[in-house]
């Protein structure tokens, strides 16, 4: 190398060198000799700032009795990016997941069983309601904790009843009484045709289970004629309850017109909006959960609604959607010991409940507090409160490979919801693709099983 | 001894070669190449990605092609590459050649066609939602406005043909389901598509700048008309640069995955109409964890494109015009 190449390299190394000796580091604000437990949660916004400051009651109390610092880090995607980084071999401690992936992740061994340890700890897992314990579990073990929790029910315009001539205080007690609603709720009005003529378009449809208005569960309408999705071994779309939930919903929108819905279903704005259908007056009924109540106060806090359970196939059953987002471990946590104490003082009551009345979502324990619902921001957060003590309450189905089959469970809606009197065929297409992906995975663990793996 | 010297020289500067050149030796092998191995193994083996990999053979490719999805995907980027390459390509150059013409405002025009490409993606496809609203949406609006013409057009078919009318010309008239028709679905990404083709523009413009212009003179003096140039003068001298276009075109619309994604808010659109190859692809890897069927899926994809590239240049190989050449 001659005196030029020289002098290039020392222009150019010492800088790279200095940089990388003494250059920026991740910042950690953990004061010395604390474990540093990283925490990788959804939540951003006033969600996520609730979160940030029982992690730093956290640090300032316990965290400082056990030399444990928490580290909350907002994460888009988490469930990628915890895949990623659990496949990458270096996961955060404790992370906020979704409950539906639960199965997933622990058919694959990558969460931590947690009841043991949770007990150990001081966790009460027995004041929680079961249903949340159990929508936590996969095939009997504990892999999740319930972080906040929520059922869905009817919210229903009284406003939009009255002018119907229906009983505002009476809402549909029957998923048969829903459609008779529906229908009187659907207000149209004349459109002159392109060809020359008068048609009808529809201004305010009474109910519709479109995933464009508000209607996010296209898979949850067997449910509620006492139908579950997964047997433990099939995935069950096509049984009687399947057949009538879909004959149900065929029939409700040839009533209302196809063609007439799917461009009034056009029309929906976010549900983050003064467009949000139901505070639009647009949707009459929809089935929702108790954050509505969040955007009714600040978009149309004089809108006049109720919320009732959301009506079964007969008054006697209570079928009723719950579903919670969840802690969990990953198995190849650093800190499993310390994550588990920092879920332990999130666990407390006082501190569970302040998190979940803050995310304007439900109590998980069997008995909350007085203060919960006094200062819930949700005024019918007891009736939520009361679905997820049903005996019927379901959550998603613990399949491994639920989301191949709730993307099928979509395309099922989307065709019935287009073309009626497709139902059938489309109920056996979607059975034998879900019949292929159960198969289809079942064939690969063997494979792996087979491997030593 | 000489020969020794001459050795040790070129080894040195070998090494000294090598050494500067590490940044991007190392990144492309770190980066690229090993990846790139590391996919084409995994692509035979059932991968879960929270476990290890586990040797299945070529069953990934079997099964895709018995796959009904991966059909559906394949057919929708196809179509959509043989829809908006096209009309994307002749809309650049028209508007190109319209630009390139000495006419007042023409940096403004210039400007206003540009200013699209830098808006961002999310915020471009939220306003194309209000636009292709069916029922309050600017799109249908002005296709109201103009049913009469198309209503007439369908009565002159039906006329002729014995009764027969179009169902699409109805449907358009009456103003469509963009987004929630499997119909229809489609035909408005492409519209979507069509936003971008500002950068084109800039492209061809800048093509247009090294037609030399004896040429256009030479033409005029044998008499040509304007049509006449633009097919035998500017669409030969700007050969070289469609020919560029559309091939970064064509890899670009098989890797399509922002635009449909966020129109669709995440969902595969009515009947499957708007889910591309990518999409599948992505939700094969991280959300069905099938890393095994998804690189599979990865290696197909390139040599879909690598032979789609050969054929675009075999076909420039007769139709492209180099000067020089």
């Amino acid at each position: 190398m001659n005196v030029r190449g020289l002098i290039l390299a020392l222009v150019l190394g010492v800088p790279a060198g200095g940089l990388i000796l003494f250059g920026p580091r991740g910042q950690y604000d953990a004061p010395p000799g604390r474990t540093v437990v990283r925490y990788w949660e959804k939540w951003t916004g006033a969600e996520g700032a609730v979160m940030h400051r029982l992690v730093e009651r956290f640090n300032r109390t316990v965290g400082a009795e056990r030399n444990i610092w928490v580290q909350y880090i907002a994460v888009s995607n988490i469930e990628q990016r915890t895949l990623i980084a659990t496949a990458g071999g270096d996961p955060p401690d404790v992370a906020g997941l979704y409950d539906y992936v639960v199965p997933q992740y622990a058919d694959q061994g990558a969460l931590r069983p947690l009841e043991e340890e949770a007990r150990a700890a001081g966790i009460a897992l027995d004041a929680l309601r079961p249903v949340w314990l159990e929508i936590g579990r996969y095939r009997g073990t504990l892999y999740a904790l319930p972080s906040t929790p929520y059922t869905i029910a009817l919210y229903y315009n009284r406003a939009l009843f009255r002018a119907a001539g229906l009983d505002p205080d009476r809402p549909p007690a029957t998923l048969a009484e829903l459609s008779a609603s529906a229908q009187r709720l659907t207000r149209t009005e004349p459109v002159p045709l392109p060809g020359g003529g008068t048609g009808t378009r529809i201004v305010q449809a009474g109910f519709t289970p479109s995933t464009a208005m508000l209607g996010w569960w296209p898979w949850v309408w067997p449910c509620f004629f006492d139908g579950r999705l997964w047997d433990g071994q099939r995935c069950t779309l096509d049984t009687a309850a399947g057949r009538a939930a879909l004959h149900w919903l065929a029939d409700l929108r040839r009533a209302q017109g196809p063609e007439r819905m799917l461009s009034f279903e056009g029309t929906a704005g976010a549900i983050e909006s003064a467009q949000n259908p139901f505070l639009s007056g647009q949707v009459a009924m929809v089935f929702q959960g108790p954050w509505l109540s969040n955007w009714i106060a600040k978009y149309a806090p004089d809108l006049d609604y109720g919320v009732a359970p959301f009506p079964s196939v007969t008054v006697e059953r209570r079928n009723a959607f719950a579903s919670t987002d969840v802690f969990v471990i990953p198995s190849s946590a650093r800190h499993p010991r310390e994550a588990m104490t920092f879920l332990a003082f999130v666990l407390q009551q006082d501190v569970l409940e302040e998190l979940c009345r803050e995310h304007n979502k439900l109590s998980p324990f069997r008995t909350p507090s007085p203060d919960f619902y006094a200062r819930h921001p949700n005024p019918h957060i007891r009736v939520f409160d009361e679905l997820a003590a049903s005996p019927d309450v379901f959550g998603y189905p613990s399949m491994p490979m639920w989301l191949r089959v709730m993307d099928e469970s979509k395309q099922l809606l989307n065709i019935v919801l287009r073309d009626p009197d497709q139902a059938d065929a489309a109920l056996e297409a979607a059975q034998r693709k879900a019949d292929a992906i159960v198969r289809d995975y079942e064939a690969m663990a063997a494979q792996r099983r087979r491997a030593g793996r | 001894m000489r020969a020794w010297a001459g050795n040790a020289r070129g080894t040195r500067g070998l090494g000294t070669g090598l050494l500067w050149t590490a940044p991007w030796w190392l990144g492309f092998l770190f980066f690229l190449a090993v990846p790139m191995g590391m996919s084409l193994y995994i692509s035979f083996c059932d991968y879960p990605l929270l476990q290890p990999p586990v040797f299945i053979g070529a069953a990934n490719y079997a099964t895709l092609a018995t796959d009904p999805v991966f059909g559906k995907v394949l057919v929708n980027t196809l179509v959509f590459a043989a829809l908006a390459i096209p009309i994307g390509t002749v809309l650049a150059v028209l508007l190109a050649v319209l630009l390139n013409q000495n006419l007042p405002g023409q940096g403004l025009f210039r400007t206003c066609l540009f200013v699209p490409t830098v808006v961002p993606l999310v915020g471009a496809a939220l306003v194309w939602l209000w636009l292709l609203n069916p029922e309050y949406g600017l799109i249908n609006a002005v296709l109201r406005l103009l049913a009469p013409l198309a209503t007439g057009a369908n009565n002159l078919i039906a006329a002729l043909s014995g009764g027969h009318r179009l169902t699409w010309l109805s449907e358009l008239a009456a103003g469509p389901q963009w987004l929630s028709s499997p119909h229809w679905a489609m035909a408005a990404l492409v519209l979507i598509s069509l936003w971008g083709v500002g950068s084109a523009v800039v492209i061809y413009l800048a093509g247009l700048q090294e037609i030399p212009v004896d040429l256009y003179e030479a033409a005029m003096l044998d008499g040509a008309s304007a049509p006449r140039r633009f097919w035998h003068v500017t669409l030969p001298g700007l050969s070289p640069v469609i020919l560029f276009n559309v091939i970064t075109g064509l890899i670009g619309t098989w890797q399509i995955f922002a635009l449909p994604y966020v129109l669709m808010r995440g969902e595969q659109g009515p009947g499957r109409s708007t889910y591309f190859y990518t999409m599948y692809l992505f939700d094969n890897a991280f959300r069905y964890l099938k890393m095994g069927y998804a690189s599979a899926m990865a290696w197909i994809q390139l040599l879909i494109i690598l032979l789609l590239t050969a054929l675009v240049f075999w076909v420039g190989k007769r139709t492209v015009h180099y000067r020089g050449a």
